[in-house]
């Protein structure tokens, strides 16, 4: 297994930026996710790790040696792809033996030795009935499985794993991704691992990189990706429901400041949250404004005042979740979600009762607006 | 706004005889906001199908209000529909889309106007209705459906997976705006999915239907504490329920085989004496399976911790337990408490929300609080 570093890395489609002056490694046996929507250059980054597009600028290395020129059979990576590309003449079984057939790897395998590795790992990820059908007899599901299984049956120096789990139903995308994990910390694999899916990156990493339109936006571990949100955008990326944004202004009141979404939403922020919330400032139409993120577990909901700090909203809607509630309230071009706990938590309040709102300071954070929150 | 029976219906497709929904009743009541919910294939769309008139009813009858309506179309059973894909005509305008369904009914221009402006308001759609629906992103697009679908004051509204497949922003926003709607219109709606958690999150009731049969229908609570088989057991929660061989010890008590030690879990609830002394399963909610780091007294079936799967608020756990198949058990646990990897723990349910299965019946009868 090997550490992959990449330094300065860009790539240019003609003027076009794809990734621009990306630098993170993946250190050796580590689990690494790059998360970001639709568009924001996580293929491209790892196809040229793979070797499969050239690097515009940049350099990468495994295990300090760089690759940049070396063409993808040198590299020694295994990679699953999000559309498969499997042989569709060959058999299952002879689709997931193919990489250990490669003479470039020199494995030479008996004919017992590459059955019982196709097995076991086919058996690992629940394919192994299908090792006797052609690709076109297997629903999408049953071929990713079998396109992860051939990049999982070689000891590589780095797996490369495009959202190889992507096309499964939901049972068996939960189950696979335990099944991942528990590959990784089996074998003490350098994986690298493309999602839009932020619940996989979450629950698989050991580090993640959160991207957008081609930069990095942060990067960390998944407790700290989802506890403290280094951007609104990665806010707005990561949770079900997404972290609270709430537009508002800044007032600063006989040396106190407050943050004021509208007339019945305004709180006095604590001091110490009071630098973050002056360095987030930005100047729109004449007044101070900021963008405060907090998340819907940590909103405290009441029917009576909770504090000085609390205020009233209209319950807008309740949706349920398995045994905590989703109360929300409409905001000016937002909503705001507060979580709350007990299966009976949804009966508490009715439509367009007014309830007491309480943010808990310790969770609280201030940003500079970079999404546009009503687009949706 | 109308009360919805379905009362012994079938679906035969002649072609091969395949029954796609058997002998199938139940009932949405007015004003009642109910999911039908189930895997691919089982039969959840031919029966939103024979409500909504667009497939014909094999045997049964389908009533809206007491009246049966198997002879009436889809138009004249006045039935709201929005669908996965938006099937919106791009080249009218937002407002136009909207409009259409009145166009239709020729209606005065004021009142086309005042509807769709009303109905625009609730869907915060006025700043686009001149805009062109290709023009608009996907939730959005919804939004204008869902307008179109609402603004003739329909007797029911049936769903099929109209947010499933947005991202999780636009669905935690669509998903209000839809519980909202129902709520401020009094809606009677019904809702296919095969999405348990979009349905729990939305609905009254739930109607769980697999292999053309319905198998339970019951609120979010008696589905989740009271499942009426293991697959309504498995199919609802997510992770799924854990399943563990046990032998019932007694009239309260089931045991689990870990080697040396026996443990013996205590359970609430009324059981068969013919059951004591039997092999069944035991089952578990991951969110009810608590752990311990020490022993306690007897109660508890001891394991170690193989996978942690951090989730944002809670993680997931998957534990190996010391039990004669080595039985793995997930567990819901809150981030902030912190567990490392092999460490040894001790599992425990309360009484209250141990399930007990014969194959596939539960034995356990436990009355609703």
């Amino acid at each position: 297994m090997a550490e992959v570093k990449l330094e300065n890395v860009t790539k240019l489609y003609g003027n076009k930026v794809a990734v621009r002056e990306v630098s993170f490694s993946c250190r050796e046996g580590e689990f690494l996710s790059i998360a970001g929507p639709t568009g924001a250059g996580k293929s491209t980054i790892l196809k040229m790790l793979a070797g499969i597009e050239k690097v515009s600028s940049g350099k990468i290395t495994f295990n300090d040696r760089v690759v940049n020129d070396l063409p993808p059979q040198e590299r020694n990576v295994s990679m699953a792809f999000e559309t498969y590309n499997l042989y569709p003449h060959f058999k299952v079984y002879d689709n997931i033996a193919f990489p250990l057939r490669a003479p470039r790897w020199g494995l030479k395998l008996s004919h017992q030795e590459e059955r019982r590795r196709v097995e076991e790992i086919a058996r690992f990820l629940g394919i192994d009935e299908l090792l006797d059908r052609l690709p076109q007899h297997l629903s999408g599901g049953q071929k990713q499985r079998v396109s992860l299984a051939r990049a999982l049956v070689r000891r590589p120096e780095a797996y490369l794993l495009d959202e190889p789990i992507a096309h499964l139903d939901a049972r068996l995308k939960f189950s696979t991704q335990t099944l991942l994990k528990e590959f990784a910390a089996n074998f003490k694999s350098t994986i690298i691992y493309v999602t839009h899916d932020y619940r996989e990156a979450l629950a698989l990493s050991d580090r993640m990189v959160v991207l957008r339109k081609g930069v990095i936006e942060q990067e960390g571990k998944p407790e700290e990706i989802y506890n403290r949100p280094a951007t609104d955008f990665v806010g707005s990326l990561i949770g079900e429901p997404p972290m609270n944004l709430v537009d508002g202004e800044i007032i600063t009141r006989n040396g106190a400041a407050w943050f004021k979404a509208h007339e019945d939403f305004s709180i006095q922020i604590r001091d110490d949250k009071v630098e973050s919330l002056k360095k987030a400032a930005q100047q729109a139409g004449g007044s101070t404004v900021a963008r405060l993120g907090i998340r819907c577990e940590h909103i405290r909901l009441s029917h009576q005042k909770l504090s000085d700090n609390s205020f009233q909203l209209p319950v807008y809607a309740i949706v349920h979740e398995a045994e905590s509630s989703v109360v929300t309230f409409e905001l000016k071009n937002s909503f705001l979600y507060v979580r709350t706990r007990g299966e009976k938590g949804h009966r508490d309040y009715g439509l367009s009762e007014k309830a007491w709102l309480d943010l808990d300071q310790d969770h609280l954070f201030f940003y500079r607006s970079t999404v546009d929150l009503s687009k949706m | 706004m109308s009360r919805v029976d379905v009362s012994h219906c079938w679906k035969i497709y002649p072609r091969g005889n395949v029954v796609g929904v058997k002998d199938l009743t139940f009932t949405c009541n007015d004003k009642e906001f109910l999911a039908i919910l189930g895997p691919s294939g089982g039969g959840k769309s031919s029966t939103l199908r024979m409500v909504a008139g667009l497939e014909e009813i094999s045997r049964g009858e389908i009533l809206f209000d007491g009246e049966v309506v198997n002879h009436l179309g889809p138009a004249e059973r006045n039935i709201a529909l929005a669908f996965e894909s938006y099937a919106l005509y791009q080249r009218l305008s937002v407002f136009e889309n909207i409009a259409f369904p009145l166009r239709a009914r020729g209606l005065s221009k004021t009142e086309v106007d005042q509807k769709v402006t009303s109905i625009a308001e609730l869907l915060d759609l006025k700043s686009v209705l001149n805009k062109s629906p290709a023009s608009l992103a996907g939730g959005h697009q919804q939004r204008v459906s869902l307008a179109r679908a609402f603004i003739r004051k329909p007797n029911v509204t049936l769903l099929d997976e109209p947010i499933s497949h947005m991202d999780q922003r636009v669905r935690a926003e669509l998903r209000a705006r839809i519980r909202r709607l129902h709520d401020d219109l009094g809606l009677t709606t019904i809702y296919v999915t095969h999405d348990q958690a979009e349905a729990i999150s939305l609905c009254d009731r739930i109607a769980i239907i697999n292999r053309a049969e319905l198998q339970q229908i019951g609120t979010v609570e008696e589905i989740w504490n009271q499942p009426a088989n293991r697959f309504v057991a498995a199919f609802v929660g997510e992770p799924a329920m854990n399943f563990i061989t046990g032998r019932l010890e007694s009239r309260q008590s089931v045991a689990i085989d870990a080697g040396e030690i026996k443990s013996v879990l205590p359970f609430t609830g009324e059981i068969d004496t013919k059951y004591v002394g039997a092999e069944v399963t035991i089952g578990a909610r991951p969110q009810q399976v608590k752990i311990s780091r020490t022993p306690l007294e007897q109660a508890c079936v001891p394991g170690s911790i193989k996978i942690m799967e951090f989730q944002g608020e809670f993680t997931v756990l998957t534990i190996k337990l010391k039990d004669r198949d080595a039985s793995e058990v997930k567990a819901v646990v809150q981030s902030a408490e912190k567990y490392s990897s092999n460490e040894p723990v001790w599992l425990h349910v309360n009484p209250d929300r141990i399930h007990l299965f014969d194959k596939e019946t539960p034995i356990l009868r436990r009355k609703s609080k």
